[in-house]
């Protein structure tokens, strides 16, 4: 009986196992073989002919949504419409203007800053947005109250204990608060407007997660958030009460969709899952341009640049480190690689961000002199390090752009070794590898010149990665701190630019413009030159 | 049978420990260290220390690694370092998308490849026999992500019939519920939802069906030819039994005993092996994840997923070799055969 009882639950073991596969399969192949609807984005519309929905397409989830806690572009770009600063970004520079700050004022000495906050603006949540809500969101980052996790906060807020940032931040009235620096600072003002850090939060909001709000963001921004769903999307939706009638969100819904592969999120747009996408490189241009839909391409913010190591023995004069330069042909390079999606870089900072660069040259490529220079210097092979990845400043990644000097300096008699790293294992062999050149580069985060000349100056290794170390540079760098704006400011980093080109401690290589898809349908979307979308002016045809 | 059982879960638990040894000492030897990732662009170096030295990455390898095992058993697989959030909640807001592809992709290739299989077996050498080794071979040897692409370049971008990625409209997904999205439409009655979720599994699915088919294929078809020619069938022939009847229930059910073996197989490494599919098909699943984490040198979660994928493909190894023993009355073990 026993034996009988085993056999028959053997033979229904199979036979449903057999059934249950067989029809969950074939159900599944036969509704999605029969199904013509593939999955869009804006498929619902509103009477007046536009879609409910914009969807912008990137390679991957935030790191969060708290902007103490975030450092990166993916977060940045999301929070740009869910939060708000005191001062704002214009559409296309980083001219600074008022946001949640109607007006503010800066004291003679340049160490208090008074700022007049808009009236009636409510977070979110519905809680008052005033002057003490603005001083818990930032004293919360400041010393005292900051943690390892807020990696912003020193560089908006800075560091009281070491002479510099904010001291004071006191709430006069409801509508005024009165910040009070440790030593002058003009980089302060832009900084305030910059999506990391300095983005006001609900203090309501942060004490009820608990300190921390990246998954349940509450600012006074055009948007509010909806749902993160981990991996796949963010959706935001228009916020109703908007406070400010010129800047109120014209499309109801923003869906935040992440795309890893390029060519994924390519196809994505040429399908109509997205209608913005970003990440992208030249190689996608055609693809994209092809199915119809348009190309997005602006001057960015950044520096691509080949470093060398001034503490080395090879590279510790000027003489020998412009000797290397005169063997590459920075201009043909550029172009062979980045074809028109970057432009060579005869500055240090943006050819678009100030005029600082007008009278500044750099070492012009001479294959003869350098051939002759390095021979005279002795200089027969150099040790190079690289990254592998594709870069905001180097699409095509960094072994690419260091083969490409190899071969230049091949044929003047120097053999380049190059050793490669992924971008996380080089950020630290930068600081603990011996080499003579690295590659390098940087993204701006608020379009102050001190942001992109201070690099020459950082103590920090991973952030002055050519080791470069002069006092008079120096010297330069904190005047220009603490001059306010103005010819007086803007000639301080000429001489910057002058020193740099002169020391050559980088061979400058390019700038890289921003470049993103986007269907014809979507009409008004900013990406600024920090990285950041702002999508409240946003609409598209239904 | 209980013995058996009992010997089974202890040798499980060594497989989990040296699992959790290896993926603790990869990350540590041969990862860079994170705090530059996690620090930012802005961090010094000090700050780095610092970070470092709070994390107890400054401590002894080995009271890294029972502080990392302590916490495990209790379930606690640390926090995130690069979004602050609990190992266990990312992992938990994933590994559903990697469960129901795993599944769905299994049931496409057990139906096919065990039909194919068979077919092949019953027709050895005609014109279908020949149809099935080839797409067997070419099941084996055709990388994923190609193979991806190629579904995604002809049905999203040529045909548009089915999406590029991703696993559901996000205006249709479902609140809440098992974080299986077919099941949880089905159940709520959404049946839009469920119509674009299923749009959206199917070319995944198939990429990912595409080995364990093959696999399956080839072992249906050899099992059976295997069975085909034991004397029992010869047996059923003489007896007068329709070709068919000898087939179904004497031949296949038999066959079957590896193929199920080998199903289940697949089917652990598809839950620990969907990688490369979840990042061509934007699937928002571990394996994707995972990648992403590792990059980012992000320790605990890599090691809480590689130890969870562990853990399952322990579970699925101990349960069908139990399945098998049940199946096949003529197995004995050691302690029993004693």
């Amino acid at each position: 009986m026993e034996s009988n009882k085993n056999v028959m639950s053997r033979r229904k073991f199979v036979e449903l196992f057999g059934a249950a596969a067989s029809a969950t399969a074939l159900s599944s192949l036969m509704t999605g073989c029969g199904s013509t609807r593939a999955s869009g984005s804006g498929t619902g519309s509103s009477a007046s002919g536009t879609a409910d929905t914009i969807t912008f397409a990137q390679g991957s989830d935030p790191r969060g949504l708290d902007p103490a806690y975030v450092d990166d572009g993916e977060s940045a770009k999301i929070m740009a419409n869910i939060y708000e600063t005191l001062l704002k970004y214009d559409k296309s520079s980083c001219d600074v203007k008022p946001g949640l700050a109607k007006s503010y004022e800066v004291s003679d000495d340049g160490l208090t800053y008074t700022l007049h906050l808009q009236e009636g603006v409510k977070f979110h949540d519905g809680t008052d947005f005033d002057a003490d809500a603005v001083k818990k969101s930032i004293e919360r980052q400041l010393e005292g109250n900051r943690n390892d996790d807020m990696p912003y906060a020193s560089f908006v807020f800075g560091t009281a204990s070491e002479g510099n940032g904010v001291s004071t931040v006191e709430a006069i009235d409801s509508t005024t608060v009165k910040i009070t620096l440790v030593a002058a600072s003009t980089p302060f003002l832009k900084n305030l407007a910059m999506s990391l850090a300095s983005p006001i939060v609900s203090p309501t909001a942060v004490e009820k997660a608990g300190g921390n709000v990246n998954e349940s963001p509450c600012g006074t921004g055009p948007y509010t958030f909806v749902s993160w769903t981990k991996s796949q999307n963010i959706v935001l939706k228009a916020n109703d009460s908007y406070w400010d009638s010129d800047n109120a969100p014209k499309t109801p819904n923003i869906i935040f969709k992440f795309i890893s592969e390029n060519a994924s999120r390519v196809t994505a747009l040429n399908n109509g899952e997205a209608d913005i996408i970003d990440g992208i490189d030249d190689s996608v241009v055609d693809t994209i341009t092809s199915a119809g839909n348009s190309l997005y391409d602006e001057d960015g913010m950044n520096i691509n640049y080949m470093a060398f190591n001034t503490q080395s023995d090879t590279f510790k004069t000027p003489e020998a480190r412009k000797a290397f330069a005169k063997a590459v042909d920075v201009d043909e390079m550029v172009k062979s690689l980045y074809g028109d999606y970057a432009g060579v870089a005869s500055s240090i900072m943006p050819l678009w961000m100030a005029p600082y660069d007008k009278d500044v040259t750099q070492t012009s490529f001479d294959k003869d002199a350098a051939k002759s220079e390095l021979a005279a210097l002795g200089i027969t092979s150099v040790k190079c390090i690289t990254y592998s990845n594709a870069r905001p400043y180097n699409t095509k990644g960094g072994q690419a752009l260091a083969e490409a000097v190899q071969g230049y300096l091949k044929d003047v008699g120097v053999d380049v070794s190059i050793d490669t790293y992924d971008w996380t294992t080089y950020k630290t062999k930068v600081q603990t590898e011996a080499y003579d050149i690295c590659f390098y580069g940087w993204v701006g985060d608020n379009g102050d010149p001190d942001n992109f000349m201070n690099l020459l100056s950082d103590s920090n290794v991973s952030m002055n990665v050519a080791r470069f170390d002069d006092a008079d540079y120096k010297a330069l760098i904190a005047q220009g701190v603490a001059t306010p704006d103005g010819d007086a400011r803007d000639d301080i980093y000429l001489q910057c630019e002058k020193m740099a080109a002169d020391k050559q401690p980088w061979l400058l290589i390019s700038h890289s413009k921003n470049l993103a898809g986007y269907s014809p349908k979507v009409k008004d979307f900013v990406i600024h030159p920090t990285g950041v979308v702002w999508l409240w002016g946003a609409t598209k045809e239904a | 049978m209980a013995k058996y059982v009992v010997k089974r879960i202890l040798q499980s638990i060594l497989v989990l420990l040296g699992v959790s040894i290896i993926v603790f000492l990869i990350m540590r030897v041969f990862s860079s260290d994170p705090a530059p990732v996690v620090l930012g662009e802005h961090a010094t170096t000090e700050a780095m220390e610092a970070w470092r030295e709070s994390n107890g990455l400054n401590d002894p390898i080995i009271v890294q690694y029972f502080n990392f095992l302590g916490g495990a058993l209790t379930g606690d697989l640390g926090t995130s370092y690069y979004t602050h959030t609990a190992v266990t909640q990312e992992i938990m807001s994933r590994f559903p998308a990697t469960i129901e592809l795993a599944l769905v992709a299994i049931i496409i290739a057990a139906v096919l490849g065990v039909v194919l299989g068979v077919v092949s077996a019953v027709h050895k050498g005609s014109f279908v026999d020949g149809f099935s080794m080839i797409l067997a071979l070419v099941g084996v040897s055709m990388p994923i992500f190609w193979l991806g692409i190629l579904l995604i370049i002809l049905f999203a971008g040529v045909l548009h019939v089915l999406p590029s990625g991703g696993r559901i409209d996000p205006l249709l997904q479902p609140v809440g519920g098992t974080g299986f999205y077919l099941l949880d439409t089905l159940l709520s009655g959404d049946f839009e939802a469920f119509g674009n979720a299923l749009q959206h599994i199917i070319l995944p699915a198939v990429a990912l069906s595409m080995y364990s088919m093959a696999i399956i294929t080839r072992m249906t078809r050899s099992s059976m030819l295997d069975t085909l020619n034991e004397d029992y069938v010869r047996t059923a022939r003489a007896k007068g039994l329709p070709e068919g009847r000898v087939t179904k229930h004497h031949a296949l059910r038999n066959a079957m005993l590896p193929v199920t073996t080998v199903i289940g197989l697949q089917l652990g490494s598809l839950l620990g092996g969907a990688m490369l599919t979840e990042t061509v098909f934007a699937w928002p699943g571990i394996g994707k994840y995972t990648v992403e984490c590792i990059l980012k040198s992000d320790f605990p979660v890599v090691q809480g997923v590689v130890l969870l994928i562990g853990v399952i493909f322990v579970i699925i190894n101990l349960v069908v070799d139990i399945i098998y023993a049940y199946l096949d009355p003529r197995i004995k073990y050691s302690k029993e055969e004693g």
